[in-house]
């Protein structure tokens, strides 16, 4: 029985040594030759394909490549740019506008794009409350919208809104979602979904893959690639060693250690741009509620603004970036929009730019008045409390950690100690969002082409409500000049005087200090290229493949063609190793039998 | 050598089932009643699942409304819809009725992020786990049962201090560390190792059809399902191991060894199905845990299974997947143990008559 099973075991060893390689031929049907394929891996799964109710970055980069928008952001300059509406025109008031709808443009079932298509899909957003979920704030301020013609598109606002040629809202067919119901509950998952982008969804397989092929029918021209598999990765190292292994061909958003890891790779290129995030220290200058009732226990020496300005020389933001970031961000001598965005961006130079510089930190304590006890401990200018404060991080992030270690080595160095709270994501949120239970605190926040959100989110109609919900603020901030700012950027379409307005904006954040920019993290992204021979970043100038908007970097793509032998080679191959193997099975299954009837036999003698 | 004095009257084994107290056509009832009684316990139990569930997951700190629309800029109005859309505008005990009610009519409420039924998102989820967690589960049986047999059989040997302290090893070892190392080395591949496993998922595009899907899908299941059997094994091992070494100490094995009989046949016939007893209820109870699945090895291999949907909407968070995903889990082990009580009461004459 011993030697029986000695013999088993080393059979299977042997029977799974020779399945390996077949299987492994199996692993990957070969492509048609000619053909070509970019697999892209990301690290989010898609929520959901219906693209009035996704808000996952997988998704809404999807939508892009189904279905068209109005207007697109132009790939050198980010303004906006024909897309779906080859013009427009303002009127005089500014509350109405009026869109051309291109002629060329075809659904992927041939029939026309009209400017019933859009009205159908803005009144949805505007009048279901159940489609409101991706884009519902892109319609807020519309009072109606028609169309008068096939061609025609009149939208009416409530107060004039700068940022409506950013409306990212994706135009679906009226003909096919008419007939859907409840747009709450469908799927949108049966391919071909009808489109009018670039790319028409072919298969799509729950949490693990979309198989998009190109839109022949599309106005611009059909893609240069033939298909674009969207692969799901849970696990980032995973999909490092899949694009290493040639797996996939590209993937955005990495995390710094996950770039480094790509390094010294001679088939792999290190993108490393400009990106749209901007890392700030929240500070708590004093958290109201919407009805201006204090909440929450923030340290009250940084209501007053020459403590927030201390703090913000204490900090050595190019340390940061180097030493945190592994150099793979930008210090921040800006607010929250990070200078990707050149033409919103706002520099702090001259006597407005604060450096690092301890000394000048203490300078304006001493000058306010919080005095330095034998301990080295400031206290309040009445003497009643030291000025010992909380930082608060999320649990589980090394980069916060990091951070944390540095601002606390600086702020002992202004007589500040500093102590860190981690939280878990619910509770830090909470804190940091509505309860206002924390002194200073770490965030974050991505960017899109259009400012106007971000800003928003500093406006004192988003601190929470007298009931202490949430109204999504990003730092309680509530300042009247900063209102105004924020009103008049929302009418003024002149693009570059809507831009020096939101330059101002920026400056009152950086100056008054309720938020402290730190850095702006790098976009990292990688890919291969012994398969990807172009692609077109937005902006052209060193910017995002992945995740950015628009969709010219995956329309501009080029590919490498799959080789022509190994199109039957691969799967003929497998179909033969797999054909021996099942001999090899059945053979050694019945030589097993046979010595067991024997030795059966044997032991009945 | 001590013997307690109830394994004296030990019937064994082979003992005539009816010997218990219930004898003759009498033995049916008990059996029935004992059976009613463990599943109106079951029952009981799930209620309680259903009751916890609703509060501890309302213990989790922070508004779902904020903390799943993070970084997507909302109005306070937009806001309000969105807590409206997730019922928490209601009173609490309100939410707990609506909870308690729609659970009953098997209605596990609608995923926030995937924006379907949980109830649906579960059944998708199923059969990748079932496939994954049931093969491992399978294979880690026989082999800890095998290993288990033979070292405790020859206790003391080398074979025996090998295996159970690999296994032990094995056993201790974090699971994800243990996956994301045989992922680097057999699925990316190190030095002279080629990668020949894929790096995710249970299916690529373009998977081939027919009979080939089935090695398509063994393929990709080779890695997760090893680092499931490498971490499971030792305790079907170890459990198997003592029990059958409590077996070779007892009256029954010297009697038989007296009557002539081999060695084999000593174990294979006498040993080992008294032995297996305590296992069996092992198995159950893990059967139950299967259904969960193995959250560390799905979100390290992209299995999507049931573990994965669990650690996404602990990532959400999505409080309704959160819930159904641990209530069926519950269940699962629930109605698993129960079982296994009653299996047990039908392998083991012993329970019976107790």
């Amino acid at each position: 029985m011993t030697r029986m099973g000695a013999r088993l075991a080393a059979l299977g060893l042997t029977l799974l040594l020779a399945i390996l390689p077949a299987t492994q031929a199996l692993a990957r049907k070969a492509p048609e030759p000619g053909k070509k394929i970019v697999r892209l891996g990301v690290t989010q799964a898609v929520d959901s394909m219906n693209p009035f109710l996704a808000v996952r970055i997988v998704s809404s980069s999807i939508h892009r490549w189904m279905y068209g928008s109005l207007t697109t952001p132009d790939p050198k300059t980010l303004q906006p740019s024909p897309d779906l509406a080859e013009s427009w025109e303002t009127s005089d008031d500014k509350l109405t506008w009026t869109f051309k709808i291109r002629a060329n443009a075809k659904w992927s079932d041939g029939k026309p794009v009209t400017a019933q298509d859009a009205a159908w899909t803005f009144n949805t957003v505007m009048t279901v409350d159940a489609a409101k979920q991706a884009n519902g704030p892109a319609v807020e301020n519309f009072e109606s919208v028609t169309a008068t013609d096939d061609r025609t598109l009149v939208i009416k606002t409530r107060k004039p809104q700068a940022s409506m040629l950013e409306n990212p809202i994706p135009i679906v067919p009226k003909h096919v979602w008419e007939a859907v119901g409840d747009i709450g509950k469908f799927e949108n998952d049966t391919s071909p979904a009808v489109g009018a982008g670039p790319f028409i969804v072919a298969e799509y397989k729950k949490d693990t893959y979309v198989k998009l092929k190109s839109n022949p029918g599309y106005w611009r021209g059909a893609p240069k690639i033939d298909e674009l598999h969207v692969i799901f990765y849970e696990n980032p190292e995973a999909a490092n060693a899949g694009l290493k292994k040639g797996e996939i061909d590209l993937i955005g958003r990495l995390a710094a250690p996950q770039f480094e890891a790509l390094a010294g790779d001679p088939n792999i290129v290190q993108w490393n741009t400009q990106g749209r995030r901007a890392t700030y220290l929240q500070l708590n200058h004093g958290a109201q509620t919407i009805d201006n009732k204090p909440v929450g226990d923030g340290h009250p020496a940084l209501k007053d603004p020459k403590v927030r300005q201390a703090i913000h020389y204490a900090i050595d933001k190019k340390a940061l970036a180097d030493q945190v970031q592994s150099g793979l961000a930008v210090p921040a001598d800006g607010s929250i929009v990070p200078p990707m965005y050149q033409e919103f961006f706002w520099k702090a130079e001259g006597d407005d730019l604060v450096t690092h510089d301890i000394a000048k930190a203490n300078e304006i304590l001493d000058e306010a008045g919080y005095k330095k006890g034998a301990d080295g401990v400031r206290t309040m200018p009445d003497g009643k409390r030291k000025l010992e404060m909380r930082f608060s991080i999320h649990t589980d992030t090394p980069v916060e950690d990091k951070i944390a270690q540095f601002l606390t080595g600086w702020f002992k160095e202004i007589g500040i100690p500093l102590s860190t709270r981690k939280l878990d994501a619910n509770k830090f949120t909470e804190e940091t969002g509505f309860t206002g239970l924390f002194d200073i605190a770490i965030s974050g926040w991505s960017v899109n082409p259009d400012p106007e959100e971000v800003l928003a989110t500093h406006l004192c109609s988003r601190r929470p409500t007298a009931s202490g919900e949430g109204g999504g603020t990003e730092s309680f901030y509530c300042d009247p000049e900063y209102e105004k700012l924020y009103q008049e950027q929302l009418s003024e379409l002149d693009r570059p005087k809507r831009a020096e307005i939101i330059k101002l904006m920026q400056k009152r954040l950086y100056t008054d200090a309720p938020v402290i920019a730190i850095y702006y993290p790098n976009n990292l992204e990688g890919y291969r290229k012994d398969r990807i021979t172009s692609i077109t970043p937005i902006p052209e100038d060193k910017g995002i493949l992945y995740g950015g908007s628009g969709y010219w970097p995956f329309y501009s793509l080029d590919a490498v063609a799959a080789p022509a032998d190994s199109a039957d080679g691969g799967s003929g191959t497998g179909l033969v190793v797999g054909v021996v193997v099942a001999v090899v099975v059945v053979g050694a299954a019945g030589f097993l039998l046979a010595r067991r009837r024997r030795s059966v036999a044997d032991e009945r003698e | 050598m001590t013997v307690p004095p109830d394994t004296l009257l030990d019937p064994g084994p082979a003992a005539d089932p009816a010997a218990g107290p219930g004898k003759g056509r009498g033995a049916r009832r008990p059996v029935l009643r004992y059976a009613l009684a463990k599943i109106g316990g079951a029952a009981l139990s799930i209620g309680m699942v259903i009751v916890a569930t609703f509060f501890l997951f309302r213990l989790i700190p922070g508004d779902p409304a904020i903390a799943y629309t993070r970084d997507v800029p909302l109005s306070p109005e937009q806001l309000d819809l969105l807590r409206r859309q997730m019922g928490l505008d209601k009173p609490l005990m309100q939410q707990f009725f609506d909870f308690v009610t729609r659970t009953l009519r098997l209605d596990l409420g609608t995923s926030y992020e995937y924006k379907r039924p949980v109830t649906e998102l579960i059944a998708d989820r199923v059969g990748p786990t079932l496939v994954l967690v049931g093969t491992g589960l399978v294979i880690a049986v026989s082999l800890g049962l095998w290993q288990g047999t033979r070292a405790a059989w020859n206790h003391g040997s080398r074979f025996d201090r090998f295996s159970t302290g690999l296994s032990l090893v094995l056993w201790s070892v974090p699971t994800f560390w243990l996956g994301l190392l045989l992922l680097m080395v057999f699925a990316a591949g190190v030095g002279p190792i080629p990668g020949i496993f894929p790096t995710r998922g249970m299916e690529d595009v373009d998977a081939p059809g027919g009979p080939l899907y089935l090695l398509h899908v063994a393929h990709h299941l080779v890695l997760p399902c090893l680092t499931l059997v490498a971490v499971v094994y030792a305790q079907y091992l170890l459990v198997m191991r003592s029990s059958l070494l409590d077996e070779i100490g007892q009256d029954y094995v010297t009697t038989a060894r007296a009557k002539g009989l081999r060695d084999d046949e000593v174990r294979r016939r006498h040993a080992v199905p008294n032995a297996l007893l305590p296992t069996v209820t092992l198995v159950f109870i893990h059967i139950g845990f299967v259904v969960g699945g193995a959250v560390s090895v799905e979100t390290v291999y992209s299995w999507p299974g049931l573990g994965l949907l669990f650690y996404e909407a602990i990532k959400g968070p999505d409080f309704a997947v959160m819930q159904g995903t641990f209530m069926v889990v519950c269940t699962a082990v629930i109605v698993m143990n129960t079982l296994a009580d009653v299996a047990y009461h039908v392998l083991d004459p012993r329970v019976r008559s107790a």
